[in-house]
């Protein structure tokens, strides 16, 4: 399951796909565009992922919620198992 | 290839060129490369008023067909005549040859006559039309009056002996009994009378002045005409009355003629014998008939003719427009002293010659002619314009950075990151999946029929969006993108994967409950849907969007700053690398940097396992500065340490920043004087001494003695650098401008890191916003049971989904929008953009007619 490692693994994931985006961008006078609007990409939603993940990963509050119905959340967790 | 692995990244690389072109194929030349559009033409006749220039009278006779062509397009409105569209033609872009456009200006000549001539003849038929009209409705209004009017003779007699009587008395009681006296004539009474037409709304008025210049001496009867009467010259409806007014004595009705004719009344002829008004009646209606026929053949004709012209009339104005401009380009080359060689400066990307080599090949062949069009590349000090190719795709990012100025010659294009950043940025704002679905669907029907869209008529709010449309397509994908991280799909969860909290078993309903987590499990992907409705919902979220503002603000500026050094690179200036860059780079990360590395490393620990306190990162920044090397809260060991190191490493930069290159450039400037070298500007300067501008100017206006020899006018283009682009060295200007540039990056590594945080006010303000449009509107139609539930549900939804696309996706998206527009503009482009360079604006039909084309 997801934890400290995924993040690692998350980076080299889209290392991966940043040197592939690299070296296959098609030939032509728009490369640098294929190259640049890819990589860009990865990386800008693997920081918004990461920054996101690593906020969750040791959390400092839990949530609280006073609005729930006990035989609603039971049904749900029998449903679960 | 470097020119050609640098495209997109830098400017295209640019090539000032010159051109000897045969007098006699100029103009096939120019519409040749007109078609190509890479060549932006120099004017070398910078001191010829337009008047003077070899081509005006081309372009005066040009000018007066594109008048006609006007005029032929105006009355084809007037008649409501569509135009063929221009998308119909299959082959706008060829080329018309010399006789072509003769042929043209003759035959928009002569159809300008005739047009004019069938016009001229219609209007005057509708104002006889009108005449008649009117003349008719007078008679038959006139036959009622005077068979009353008969009946007063006497009454009418009468008061003209006695100025007391009142003029109309007893009009009523008269009347039944007129018909005894029918048959006297007024004439033997001496009483004669004007008929005539005049618009109602001067009667009162009419009245009133007759009624006092003649002192009541008339009898005047009117009555309304029902139908409105359109008058042929301006097109306008007028309400008009009929009027008869009988008086006594040539005199008076001489007057009454008058006042009625300056008061813009018609007067018409009309007997006073029944017999032969019903005469003429007859021969009016006849007329009428007789004139209808004419007009309707006239107006037929007119149409047929405008028909005629609206199918080809889309060809010639572009053929005209192209020439036009053609000739314009002419008028800035100049002649050899022969006058049978023109000669021409461009510019152009270099990667174009060839293209632009065979294309005049292909002109100088296909005219038969023995000498060949030369192409000369000229070595110059000048600034190229600045030329970024662009693709349907990436002409929307670039037109937002063109919109702040234009990049200096070969600096990086910023534009290249913005395809990216852009959109990015928004998307942090707008994050829902569900809004970003919308706005992705928007953008890719309008990809989708883009090329009916082109052609149609938008309107200005829509054709924004139809330019910006590969915009709001990335503005789409990274909001679904980022919704999915922000767990937000129309302000509810999306439950993909499971939670990492639970509930605790032992929840009772109505008591609050804290959520337990599953140990050693993190959700993967984006927050937990569980937050979504929880009563610290907020506390959580605005810690996480806060520092992932501040996060993704550290990445992008660190990111532009580093533009800056590969533009220093480029530039082969290496003092902006260790004056600027460095020392920059340093500073913003020894404190910026160092919070990036706090907030991640906060993160990574464990607190809450490890039993301890964690430290407040705000306060750890503020006693970084105010008592460096003291810690409250220990974030991590050592940490004192490495604080006022990084503090000190930030002070140090701060006056390398300040005075390295300053000093460094005065060093360099007065170690090549001492060397005895000097710029070639200020060389040439010195030697011109006696009169340096005037002497520019002679050499330009006496081009033509050089021209003969190649070397001697590739010398000129050299000196003709006006105003000379080498400045001289003054110190105290370059200290100046270093002790501004060092104040407002410091300065604005602060305000500009603190900016970032509109990511989180805005993307809470738009998750708020959407929570309170699910709440108003269909959270409360759920609510409902039975018949009032479906109706509610129904109605409700329409409402809300209305106002998500009004409120949460146009509103909030131009919002959102807004601001990212803001955070290239300010916070990353002030980081590395030079920008000052020269936009390149080749001359091209396709620019000159997109311009125009909204006309069409």
């Amino acid at each position: 399951m997801a934890n400290g490692w995924s993040l690692l693994v998350g980076f080299v994931v889209v290392a991966i796909f940043c040197l592939v985006s690299w070296f296959a961008a098609p030939k032509g006078e728009n490369r640098s565009v294929w190259r640049s609007t890819l990589i860009l990409s990865a990386s800008s939603c693997f920081l918004m992922w990461a920054i996101t993940f690593l906020a969750q990963l040791h959390p400092l509050i839990q949530p609280i919620r006073s609005d729930l119905r006990a035989d609603i959340v039971n049904n749900e967790r029998l449903k679960m198992y | 290839m470097a020119a050609h692995r640098d495209t997109g990244i830098r400017s295209a690389d640019m090539s000032l060129t010159q051109l000897y072109l045969a007098n006699e194929i100029g103009r096939e030349v120019v519409s040749a490369l007109g078609e190509l559009g890479v060549m932006a033409f120099r004017d070398l006749n910078s001191d010829v008023s337009a008047f003077q220039r070899t081509f005006t009278q081309e372009i005066r006779r040009l000018d007066n067909v594109e008048r006609q062509l006007r005029y032929f397009q105006s009355q084809m409105e007037k008649a409501s005549i569509p135009m063929r569209p221009l998308y119909e033609f299959s082959n706008t872009l060829a080329a018309p040859s010399a006789s072509e456009i003769d042929e043209l200006a003759d035959r928009s000549q002569s159809l300008e006559q005739r047009i004019a001539s069938l016009n001229d003849s219609y209007e005057t038929l509708k104002k006889r039309e009108i005449e008649l009209t009117e003349w008719r409705h007078v008679l038959a209004k006139c036959g009622s009056f005077f068979d009353r009017a008969r009946g007063h003779t006497e009454d009418i007699r009468h008061s003209t002996d006695d100025d007391d009587a009142p003029l109309l008395r007893d009009v009523e009681q008269h009347g039944q009994n007129g018909d005894a006296s029918g048959d006297r004539a007024f004439s033997v009474m001496n009483i004669g009378f004007v008929a005539g037409v005049i618009p109602r709304e001067r009667i009162a008025a009419f009245e009133r002045i007759l009624w006092r210049t003649l002192r009541g001496n008339l009898y005047m009867n009117q009555a309304e005409i029902e139908e409105t009467i359109v008058n042929p010259e301006t097109n306008e409806e007028v309400s008009k009355n009929v009027f008869v007014i009988f008086a006594h004595g040539k005199e008076i009705i001489a007057k009454i003629r008058k006042i009625s004719e300056s008061l813009g009344a018609d007067l018409y002829s009309v007997d006073e014998n029944s017999e032969l008004r019903r005469d003429q009646i007859h021969e009016v209606n006849s007329r009428l008939g007789d004139l209808g026929n004419v007009l309707r053949n006239t107006k037929q004709t007119l149409d047929a003719e405008l028909t005629q012209i609206g199918r080809s009339l889309a060809a010639w104005m572009i053929i005209v427009k192209k020439e036009k401009a053609v000739y314009q380009t002419l008028n800035r080359f100049s002649y050899d002293q022969a006058r049978k060689t023109l000669i021409a400066e461009a510019w152009c990307p270099t990667e174009s010659l060839p293209l632009i080599k065979s294309t005049l090949q292909d002109v100088n062949d296909r005219a038969g002619l023995s000498v060949p069009t030369i192409v000369n590349q000229i070595k110059t000090t000048k600034t190229p314009p600045t030329y970024n190719k662009t693709n349907k795709f990436t002409l929307g990012f670039q037109t937002i950075i063109d919109a702040y100025g234009t990049a200096k010659y070969q600096e990086v294009n910023p534009g290249l990151p913005t395809i990216v950043t852009f959109p990015f940025l928004f998307a942090v704002m707008f994050g829902d999946f569900g809004h970003g679905s919308i706005m992705t669907l928007a953008a890719l029907a309008m990809i989708i029929f883009e090329k009916r869209l082109s052609r149609g008529k938008l309107d200005e709010l829509f054709s924004m969006a139809f330019y910006g449309r590969y915009i709001m397509l990335m503005m789409g994908i990274f909001s679904i993108y980022t919704g999915l991280i922000y767990c937000d799909a129309f302000s509810k969860e999306l439950t993909i994967f499971p939670s990492m909290w639970e509930w605790p078993a032992d929840l009772q309903t109505g008591k609050s409950a804290t959520a337990e987590r599953v140990s050693g499990y993190t959700y993967p992907f984006g927050m937990d849907w569980r937050w979504h409705d929880t009563d610290n919902d907020l506390l959580f979220s605005n810690s996480y969007k806060m520092k992932l503002s501040i996060l993704l603000g550290w990445a992008h500026m660190t990111y532009s700053l580093c533009l800056s050094f590969i533009n220093a690179r480029h530039f082969k200036t290496p003092i902006d690398i260790w004056g600027n860059f460095v020392p920059g780079m340093l500073f913003f990360q020894s404190i910026f940097g160092y919070l990036v590395f706090a907030i991640v490393y906060k993160w990574s620990v464990d607190w809450l396992g490890q039993g301890t306190n964690p430290p407040g990162l705000l306060n750890m920044l503020i006693y970084m500065f105010l008592s460096p090397g003291t810690i409250e809260e220990q974030l991590y060991p050592g940490q004192g340490v490495v604080q006022v190191l990084l503090l000190l490493i930030a002070v140090v930069c701060v006056p390398i920043l300040l005075f390295l290159k300053p000093f460094y450039l005065r060093w360099e400037h007065n170690r090549a004087r001492a060397l005895g070298y000097r710029g070639i500007g200020e060389n040439h300067r010195v030697s011109a001494l006696d009169d340096d501008d005037e002497e520019g100017q002679t050499l330009n206006g006496n081009r033509e003695s050089f021209a003969d020899d190649d070397e001697g006018v590739a010398m000129i283009t050299q000196d003709i650098n006006e105003g000379g682009e080498h400045e001289e060295f003054e110190f105290s200007e370059i200290m100046i401008h270093q002790v501004i540039h060092t104040i407002e990056f410091c300065l604005n590594c602060v305000s500009h890191t603190a900016s970032y945080l509109r990511l989180w006010a805005l993307s809470l303000a738009h998750q708020q916003l959407s929570i309170v449009l699910w709440n108003m509107t269909l959270a409360i139609a759920l609510k409902q049971t039975g018949a009032i539930g479906i109706v509610a549900t129904v109605v409700l939804f329409y409402l809300w989904f209305a106002l998500t696309v009004a409120v949460l996706c146009v509103m909030e998206g131009t919002s959102a929008m807004l601001h990212s527009l803001r955070l290239h503009w300010v916070e990353a482009m002030s980081k590395h953009f030079i920008g000052d360079g020269v936009p390149f604006e080749p001359f091209s039909f396709k620019l000159i007619l997109e311009e125009e084309a909204s006309d069409l």
